[in-house]
């Protein structure tokens, strides 16, 4: 029962958004934006399913999918960047980055498939700030480059 | 073994079971994570592997071109096996950074940054995501340099847009005396120091 409850618990923290917007009511900060699109992919905010453009802007919860063949390139305003491989799913679950003092967290969450980090600078100056976390594990970054494959 | 350890194991198994079900429904493949080589000679750097539950760390990758398997237990360096050029070709350029420079207290670009104003006029486009972030020396109090440092990006932004650029949704900082290019004590002017970085992504 307590085991139940406890994946219970793990899944919605998987599902749910962790972010924190800005001021309340405000519209949502940008956090990065989408600089290649290749195949099929698109953006799921909220209820609505938004093909990924090039130049497009992210918000924190966005979801990106891709699909077979589907690639995406994202940079982040902490100069973070992300590459989508095919046939995956990864949330934007968290991001907050304060751009005077560049203290912030961010947390991605791969649900499927491959996601290659180029690390910026919340890894850079918060220690184990940048996560991201997989069906079975917690990751930290602390460098540069490095590719989480959570396959189909 | 004893009733008691083997009841235990039993416990630990459904209990294992239990938390992978519901999380996976065909997910629960544990999957793998690679770390590579610096991009373009940079420091490779590492990543840490952690149990997404307690956060107690499982170890971390930390040599160039070593992956280990995601799931329970320690983690395992092992040579890379696959191959992440496809995935690779979808990164983005890493960010171009342009440092401006200026005179002393002041926010009037340096002569000698005319050139730098110029490369900017030929990088940016409309789909460029701009962020000026201004600095300063470490002569003064840390809160007028604050307001020095975004007086200056603004400055900045606005030799930008004086030029035609679109530069209307760049992000505008400053940073006062944090983040010095040169270290140097309190009270020390130091030409390095006193400047505005552009990034274009």
């Amino acid at each position: 029962m307590r085991a139940t409850m406890l994946a219970g618990l793990l899944m919605a923290a998987c599902l749910s958004t962790v972010g924190v917007s800005t001021a309340a009511g405000a519209t949502p900060a940008e956090i990065g934006r989408i600089k290649t699109v290749t195949g099929v992919a698109s953006v799921v905010r909220g209820k609505a399913v938004l093909p990924a453009t090039a130049g497009q802007l992210l918000q924190v919860s966005d979801v990106l999918k891709t699909g077979a063949g589907g690639r995406v390139g994202i940079t982040f305003i902490d100069n973070s960047r992300f590459a989508v491989g095919p046939n995956s799913s990864i949330a934007l679950s968290a991001f907050e980055f304060n751009d005077t003092t560049h203290a912030g967290r961010s947390l991605t969450t791969v649900n499927r498939g491959t996601l290659a980090v180029v690390s910026g600078q919340i890894a850079h100056e918060n220690k184990d700030a940048m996560r991201v976390r997989t069906p079975t594990s917690l990751l930290a970054a602390r460098g540069t480059r490095f590719v989480v494959d959570v396959g189909p | 073994m004893t009733a008691a350890a083997a009841g235990a194991m039993k416990g630990r198994a459904s209990l294992a079971l239990c938390l992978c079900l519901p999380l996976a429904l065909g997910a629960c493949a544990s999957g793998r994570v690679a770390l590579l080589a610096g991009e373009g000679g940079a420091p490779t750097g590492g990543v840490a592997v952690f149990d997404p539950k307690s956060e107690a760390e499982r170890g971390q990758l930390t040599a160039p071109n070593t992956e280990a398997a995601l799931g329970a237990g320690a983690v395992r360096p092992r040579p890379l096996s696959a191959n992440y050029d496809a995935l690779l070709s979808a990164m983005p350029a890493p960010p171009q950074v342009f440092t401006l420079y200026f005179v002393e207290g002041t926010t009037q670009i340096a002569p000698e940054s005319a050139v730098t104003l110029e490369a900017l006029r030929k990088a940016i486009t409309p789909a460029s995501d701009i962020q000026i972030t201004g600095h300063t020396d470490t002569t003064g109090d840390a809160a007028s340099n604050d307001k020095l440092s975004l007086d200056r990006a603004v400055e900045v932004r606005a030799a930008l847009a004086a030029a035609g650029l679109p530069v209307g949704e760049a992000k505008v900082t400053g940073r006062g005396e944090r983040d010095l290019k040169v270290q140097t004590a309190d009270g020390v002017s130091e030409p390095a120091n006193r400047r505005v970085e552009v990034i274009v992504r």
